[in-house]
């Protein structure tokens, strides 16, 4: 009797994960609901997440999930038109900076504890890695559950650095100076068009990979009290100035005109040694050139600093959140928070299929995360650096950003001519708000 | 028809004219074609055949693979066939309803005579000023009100007519001899009839015309589907297009593999039809020159 | 007699009236959801402050809008853009075109074969255009390559796509490449309507072939010249696509920031609903303007048979 109660109870506990359950919301029980969901590309995601939704519908029968995807070039305008129309979708995602006038124009609701299986903000904060939550926090209330937390290290082709005559263990940049130098080394060229670059810069990401710099020679992009623009000209000077020499007029290092450095990084064919990406790249180089990937002829080094830098502050990170339309239907509300909380409790499927971080504290300290290869860095580089700069007019201000530096950096504009306008245009821009 | 190319219009009495004119339409025609022949050619190769210095025009091997990424997509779901689809229903439909309403339009206004017909005219022809971006989101606002949104429906209605195939049917119908008309009406024939039997089967040319533009410029419709369709079923092919660039590890052969599938639809439908739509056939004039 | 006579032509009149008024209203029904509705709730919302994505009612500022926009550099400078961009297509399409078309006519074969391989990239869409053209002007694409090739120069990357100068020139040359072909059609119909008879007298009395063209031709061809150069303005005030994704890829914004792309921004970037729909007006106007004084300025020179 004992040994089958015992047998039995070793079946049970055996099946239970197999029948992972999909949490029964007893809201929706026996209720019609319909919930869409816009999200970018991902050809990783979209099935895992696809795979959530069947497990949660199967749960929760009664509920049907709309799941679509739109370039990520081109969410963002979607998103915001369909809002505008009032006809938004009731779950979305976009880039933090992108979805802060969501929440300060009201469109998004409130994270329902209930639903996501917490007690409170500080039960859901406490899961997070600090700071990750407080970026959709607004009097009080938390409007976002994040998708993903990226930041940027520098990924590095030891190939092309032994052929250039260095050695990567050894001679790989750790400052801003040292990563101009080496690309000198490293730049090959017919006439004056570059054939292999050494590094090259992320465009049109300045707030995200250029801000850093600025901020490392204690230059400011807005200082504290919200107001004043473009703080500590010496800093934002050196910064243009570096640009000016790293471009097509100074040594012809690079450009935003040739291919994007993260495209060409994984293919491996002698055109650019490093690149700015984050640790979803991994996924990538191992789906497009395993060869490479297993080759481990790559590494991945800390954001550089400068030499004299007064703090270090690495690449910013930027994050993706999942928000719900605060427009929809209050049950549509509750089956969305649901469905969220199901998702997003999967952090290390999402992580080994998806190679995307959720800032979970239980994700960094899994076996998943620290068997990626470098994940250490990026994480070291995570915990020093502060979120990419998010306000009202982030986007506005990130073109500014790109009309500085590329008019430094292509059309021979002097830099403090172009420090003055870009201050002009920013405390315009904030003002305006 | 030929008759009016061989007497009359100014010829070369010398030969060196003749032949610098050759020249001139040959070396330029050539030019034009060049980002269509690397176009061609570049989808049949790897990209980094592809940013070579020197160019090599032709693919050192015929990399057809390009294509079957170009159909199957980054993530193999081979979306991009019913994007063409739709693209070529919605293009159609459009080119239907396009020569048909503007056939209507124009013919009303070509043919009859009552008051404010002008300010009509005018009214229409200043829509052709209105830039797509800046109603793009009442239109959208519109659509969706209507319960357009994500349908055939919603790429198709907003653009059902336009005002330049209206100007066209109105000048082709201009010339059309008023006295058939008035003949038919003698008869007693009513005038949805007259319409029907006699003005739009006799505005072959100029319907095929404006069908043929009508359907490219659809073709080429690249906001509206974006903002309308939301599944990926809906969406046409320059949303794909774009897509398929932007994917982060986009690859410039099936780029230009994409490119060249979009293309052929359009240039098929081109060349067939050309005898109506270029210059020296009698697309502007329904009456006798 | 007299009257009955009256009374039933009128009433034909009427019912004939009555029925342009039916063949007509599908047009006017189409127009006036599809066009007038959104420009005049563009014309209206240019007086508010409204922002795209918030749920307030927007507030009333008047004239203001406009005093900001018309105070802006950012505005002006689009207008530039717009400007240079508009004479800089204008010219060479407009040229180009008559020239083709007149070389086409006056060969006796492979006059369609010309127009066909001319109009061939008017039948790819844009993105497609966009596509191979930003191949084609990167660095080591065939732009460089040809240009070097030609002029004897070497390795030099004259930066089609990152030097302000060279950025517009390349949406320009991307767009005459693109549109000279449909223009170059409508011109050989133009001349191709001219009667022969005109011609022939000529020939008769010994006019030679520049003399012809200038003569007889060209004022013969006003009709077709006022349309072409009438069209060719709004299409290039309308431009958006080849700028739109040149810059997503990297093309610097400020030289090519066409009226169109700024307006595209400001609404859905900003968010700024009142400012976008403040340019929409003025270029709608500017559009509306131009156009008329076009047309007016050709009926003043009428040309008499």
């Amino acid at each position: 009797m004992k040994r089958i109660a015992s047998i039995a109870l070793l079946a049970a506990l055996v099946a239970a994960p197999l029948f992972a359950q999909a949490p029964v919301v007893p809201e929706l029980k026996g209720k019609n609901v319909e919930i869409t969901i816009w999200t970018h590309e991902d050809a990783n995601r979209a099935p895992l997440e696809k795979g959530y939704i069947e497990q949660f519908t199967a749960a929760n029968p009664g509920v049907k999930v709309n799941y679509v995807t739109y370039p990520s070039s081109k969410i963002r305008e979607i998103v915001t038109t369909g809002f505008a129309a009032n006809q938004g979708p009731t779950v979305f995602n976009l880039e933090l900076f992108d979805e802060y006038p969501f929440i300060t124009n009201g469109r998004v609701a409130p994270v329902d504890y209930k639903m996501i299986g917490v007690k409170s903000q500080k039960d859901l904060e406490a899961k997070y890695l600090p700071g990750m939550i407080s970026p959709v926090v607004d009097g009080g209330k938390v409007y976002g559950l994040p998708l993903e937390l990226t930041n940027w290290c520098v990924y590095l082709n030891k190939k092309i650095f032994r052929d250039a005559g260095l050695d990567p263990d050894k001679d790989w940049p750790k400052t801003w100076e040292d990563v101009m130098a080496v690309s000198e080394k490293i730049v090959q060229r017919n006439g004056q068009i570059i054939t292999r670059r050494g590094f090259d810069f992320r465009y049109p990401y300045y707030l995200t990979s250029v801000v850093p710099m600025v901020e490392q020679l204690g230059g400011e992009l807005v200082a504290k009290d919200g107001k004043k623009a473009i703080v500590g000209d010496a800093a934002w000077l050196k910064v243009l100035s570096y640009f000016r020499d790293f471009g097509p007029n100074g040594k012809n290092l690079g450009s935003p005109t040739y291919t994007a450095a993260r495209n060409l990084f994984d293919l491996d064919k002698n055109e650019v040694a490093m690149s700015l990406s984050g640790l979803y790249q991994e996924a990538r180089m191992k789906g497009k050139n395993p060869a490479f990937y297993e080759s481990k002829d790559w590494m991945v080094i800390p954001y550089p600093q400068w030499k004299d830098a007064k703090k270090k502050v690495p690449n910013n990170y930027y994050g993706h959140y999942y928000m719900v339309n605060a427009q929809s239907a209050k049950l549509e509300q509750q089956a969305a928070w649901a469905l969220l909380g199901y998702m997003l409790s999967h952090g290390e499927e999402y992580l080994s299929k998806v190679a995307v971080v959720q800032p979970t504290k239980a994700l960094m300290d899994s076996a998943t995360f620290k068997g990626m290869p470098y994940s250490d860095v990026f994480a070291k580089d995570m915990a020093a650096a502060h979120m990419v700069y998010y306000g009202a007019s982030s986007s506005k201000i990130d073109a500014s950003l790109k009309e500085a530096f590329e008019s430094v950096m292509l059309a021979g504009v002097e830099p403090q001519k172009a420090l003055d306008k870009l201050r002009k245009d920013v405390t315009a821009i904030l003002e305006e708000e | 028809m030929s008759a009016m190319t061989r007497a009359g219009q100014p010829r070369w009495k010398s030969l060196p004219g003749a032949v610098l004119a050759a020249a001139i339409l040959v070396s330029f025609s050539l030019l034009i074609l060049v980002p269509l022949l690397f176009m061609a050619g570049a989808s049949l190769m790897p990209p980094h055949e592809i940013m070579k210095m020197p160019y090599d025009w032709i693919p050192k091997e015929w990399k057809w693979a390009n294509f079957r990424q170009a159909l199957a997509g980054n993530d193999g779901n081979w979306i991009y066939l019913r994007n063409i689809l739709n693209s070529l229903v919605v293009s159609l439909s459009i080119a239907f309803t396009t020569v048909l309403l503007s056939a209507s339009v124009g013919y009303g206004l070509a043919k009859f005579d009552f008051r404010g017909r002008n300010a009509v005219f005018m009214g229409i022809m200043a829509t052709m000023m209105i830039p797509f971006e800046t109603v793009m989101i009442p239109l959208y606002m519109i659509a969706v009100k209507l319960g357009m949104q994500d349908s055939y429906a919603g790429l198709i209605v907003p653009f059902m007519m336009n005002a330049f195939g209206v100007f066209l049917m109105r000048q082709y119908l201009l010339t059309f001899p008023s006295e058939i008309l008035d003949a038919a009406r003698i008869d007693g024939c009513s005038e949805p009839r007259i319409f029907r039997e006699i003005v739009f089967k006799n505005s072959g040319p100029a319907a095929a015309t404006l069908a043929i533009l009508a359907f490219r410029q659809q073709w080429d419709n690249l906001l509206w589907p974006l903002l309308i369709a939301q599944r990926e079923e809906m969406k046409t092919i320059p949303a794909y297009i774009v897509k398929f660039a932007a994917e982060k590890n986009a690859d410039e052969g099936a780029m230009m593999a994409v490119a060249a599938i979009a293309s052929i639809p359009v240039f098929a439908l081109f060349f067939g039809l050309s005898k109506y739509f270029l210059g020296g056939s009698a697309v502007y004039s329904a009456g006798k020159e | 007699m007299t009257l009955k006579g009256k009374r039933t032509v009128r009433s034909l009149e009427k019912g004939r009236a009555r029925w342009g008024w039916a063949f007509v209203a599908p047009g006017i029904l189409f127009f006036s959801i599809f066009s007038f509705y959104p420009i005049l709730n563009a014309f209206y919302t240019s007086f508010f402050n409204k922002k795209l994505l918030s749920l307030k009612p927007p507030k009333f500022i008047g004239f203001q809008n406009y005093e900001r926009v018309l105070s802006s550099p950012d505005f002006w400078n689009s207008v530039r853009a717009t400007a240079v961009f508009a004479a800089g297509a204008f010219v060479p399409l407009f040229l180009l075109s008559l020239l083709f078309a007149v070389l086409i006519v006056s060969r006796k074969r492979f006059q369609r074969t010309a127009q066909m391989a001319l109009y061939s990239p008017a039948v790819l869409s844009s993105a497609v255009a966009a596509l191979i053209w930003l191949l084609i002007f990167d660095p080591r694409g065939l732009a460089n390559q040809f240009v070097n090739l030609v002029a004897n120069t070497p390795g030099i990357d004259h930066k089609w796509l990152a030097d302000a100068t060279m950025v517009q020139l390349s949406t320009i040359l991307v767009y005459v490449w693109k549109y000279v072909g449909y223009f170059t059609i409508l011109f050989v119909t133009g001349i191709g309507k001219i009667p022969q008879s005109v011609n022939e007298a000529a020939v008769i009395d010994g006019a030679g072939p520049v003399q012809r063209f200038f003569r007889i031709t060209l004022p013969l061809l006003r009709p077709t010249t006022v349309l072409v150069s009438v069209m060719i303005l709004i299409q290039c005030l309308k431009t958006f696509s080849t700028q739109y994704l040149f810059t997503q890829r990297g093309a610097p914004l400020g030289p090519i920031n066409v009226l169109t792309l700024n307006i595209y921004n400001t609404a859905l970037r900003d968010q700024n609903l009142g400012r976008a729909s403040v340019m929409s007006v003025i270029l709608f106007l500017c559009m509306l303007l131009l156009s008329w004084i076009q047309i007016r300025f050709s009926r003043s020179e009428e040309a008499e048979l």
